[in-house]
């Protein structure tokens, strides 16, 4: 046998991934005009009960207007994210586990993960991300400017956020390997991450444990506002990075677990 | 004696699949009772490959062809069993394992869709690290044994079926691979596409050596490419060797043909079908027949047939073990 083939860098894969993500998203210009309406139609529709709110009272749970414009502004961003990066690739798992065309993307001597999470992206979500930084900029016009730290601290906890709402959708596709249609699993997931546009502190109990280490929304949304506000202490960064990195362990181990069950539906 | 690229020993596989009660009622019962059923798809089957060699799954629909051909190119689990290729387990899929097999699927495809094959082939080209000099060189080489230039640039979804399998072949083959597993891969093709596909695979198992594992219902795909036949039969090894071996054993007897004969030939036991005089005899019978007949028409057109394959392997599933 010759030598075997050069191990493929990870840049080299990724951007090529990307690039086909991208020609292949761009096929359909429609949809990206269409996604700019949708897009502001959602950032009104997400600022609308929250200006009725704050039009009775100055302030809820501890946050007034400017610092809850913060958390929705988060929240858009991480809607963008995950609506853009994420969503459209693992409903295309779920799709190619039902019809066996995940074959092809477990063939390659490319981590399949990685394949399956970047393989298609959803460009149009630009716009949301834009309208997100603009409600960022909107709620800091009247908090006013934190230093650099704070920004850095409240994109990290972003990006932990972020994370952890990608494993959890991972684990959910996961079950489709056994289950096959998780559709109702992945609207429920959607719409429990819905309750991170509001400020953390108005939950309570359990409602609050559920938002920020079962379905941990508000590590991406209401902890980087803190973290804008400068109330963010270590014990909250800390939960931050150990709720998110478990989280990613363990839909790392269900992936794994999980290819083992792939049945490669008939061809 | 030189080890065997691929071991597989005592493999099985087993699914577990719900049944389902008959229409609505048992569907709506299914919903809080759902029993299971175990489906053994593989059962330990044992076999050696030398590499380079060209060898071909037959066996009836559903006889776990495709779920073995799976097994070893790492995509499914083997309930109980090893498998060996080149010094890997390919349910491990480590990446020196992948870099070195392909799958080709003649039912699934890994082109993308919606963008010319071109692109397909440059996301593959870094999937699998490969250098850009050699890819090019190679990419030449297939394009130029396919004559697909014309389609490189068409979006897939535009391709004809014929011409979209042989990019699918160009894909399957950009990283120079060692190990070839084709799931039929000329199904659905036209005659003249099929014959086209065969000469390349022969092609390539000379060229590059190769090891080539095939399944397909055409014979003729079986007949043109694998001189070596391991014949599966629900889930277990029937067979293993050569066709013609095979034939000679499920079908000794042959037929001898007498184009537009006369009517007399019916005292030597001939019948009439379609205008032509018709016997089939064991190999020893034939000659003496053939003999006879010669000796009362000299100048008849006359043929000695084999039965066809087709008909061989009918009878040989039919007949059963």
């Amino acid at each position: 046998m010759s030598a075997p083939p050069n191990a493929p860098r990870l840049w080299t894969v990724c951007s090529a991934l990307a690039r086909v993500a991208l020609m292949n998203a761009l096929q359909y210009r429609e949809g990206f005009l269409v996604e700019f309406f949708v897009g502001t139609g959602n950032v009104v529709a997400i600022l609308l009960p929250l200006a009725v709110i704050f039009d009775r009272s100055a302030s809820v749970a501890g946050w007034n207007w400017d610092q809850s414009l913060l958390v929705t502004g988060f929240f858009l961003l991480q809607s963008a994210v995950m609506g853009g990066l994420v969503e459209p690739n693992l409903g295309a798992v779920v799709e190619g586990i039902r019809a066996g065309q995940m074959d092809y993307l477990l063939l390659r001597p490319v981590d399949a993960q990685l394949v399956a999470s970047t393989q298609r992206v959803a460009p149009a979500k630009v716009w949301d991300a834009v309208a997100a930084v603009g409600v960022i900029g909107w709620g800091l016009h009247g908090t006013g400017l934190p230093d650099l730290g704070a920004f850095a601290a409240a994109f990290a906890l972003l990006l932990a956020g972020i994370l952890a709402m990608y494993s959890l959708w991972l684990l959910v596709i996961c079950l489709s390997f056994w289950f096959v249609r998780v559709d109702n699993l992945r609207y429920l997931l959607g719409a429990v991450a819905d309750a991170g546009r509001w400020p953390v502190d108005i939950y309570r109990g359990v409602a609050r444990v559920f938002l920020t280490v079962v379905v941990p929304v508000a590590l991406a949304t209401s902890w980087p506002a803190l973290a804008l506000l400068g109330r963010l202490d270590v014990a909250l960064t800390a939960q931050a990075i150990v709720v998110s990195c478990g989280l990613f362990a363990l839909s790392r181990w269900a992936w794994l677990r999980a290819l083992r069950s792939y049945t490669s539906a008939s061809s | 004696m030189v080890a065997p690229l691929i071991e597989v020993e005592a493999l099985s596989k087993t699914y577990r699949v719900p049944v389902k009660g008959e229409g609505l009622s048992g569907s709506l019962r299914s919903l809080w009772n759902r029993e299971y059923r175990d489906v053994e798809a593989v059962k330990n089957i044992s076999f050696r490959i030398a590499a380079g060699e060209r060898v071909g799954f037959l066996g009836p629909n559903g006889a776990g062809k495709t779920t073995t051909l799976k097994m070893l190119s790492g995509l499914l689990f083997p309930t109980s069993g090893q498998i060996r290729i080149a010094g890997f387990t390919p349910q491990d899929r480590a990446v020196a394992f992948l870099g070195r097999i392909t799958l080709v699927m003649g039912q699934k495809q890994q082109l993308l869709w919606d963008l010319p094959p071109r692109e397909s082939f440059l996301l593959n080209r870094a999937m699998y690290g490969v250098d850009p000099v050699v890819f090019k060189k190679t990419l030449d080489e297939l394009v130029t044994m396919l004559r697909i230039e014309a389609v490189l640039d068409k979006p897939v979804r535009n391709l004809s079926l014929g011409e979209r399998m042989k990019c699918e072949l160009v894909a399957a083959l950009l990283h120079q691979p060692q190990v070839l597993f084709l799931d039929e891969p000329t199904i659905g093709l036209d005659v003249e596409m099929q014959v086209q596909v065969r000469k390349f695979i022969a092609d390539y198992n000379q060229a590059t050596g190769a090891t080539v594992i095939l399944t397909s219902h055409y014979m003729q795909d079986i007949a043109a490419l694998t001189p070596r036949l391991l014949v599966i039969d629900h889930g277990s090894l029937r067979y293993d060797g050569g066709l013609i071996a095979l034939a000679e054993r499920v079908a000794p007897e042959r037929r001898i043909v007498v184009k537009g004969g006369p009517k007399e030939l019916s005292e030597l036991g001939f019948m009439e079908v379609d205008g032509d005089q018709i016997a089939t005899l064991t190999p020893e019978e034939t000659n003496k027949r053939l003999a006879a007949v010669l000796a009362r028409w000299p100048m008849v057109e006359i043929a000695v047939e084999s039965p066809p394959l087709e008909e061989v392997m009918a009878r040989y599933f039919r007949e059963g073990a």
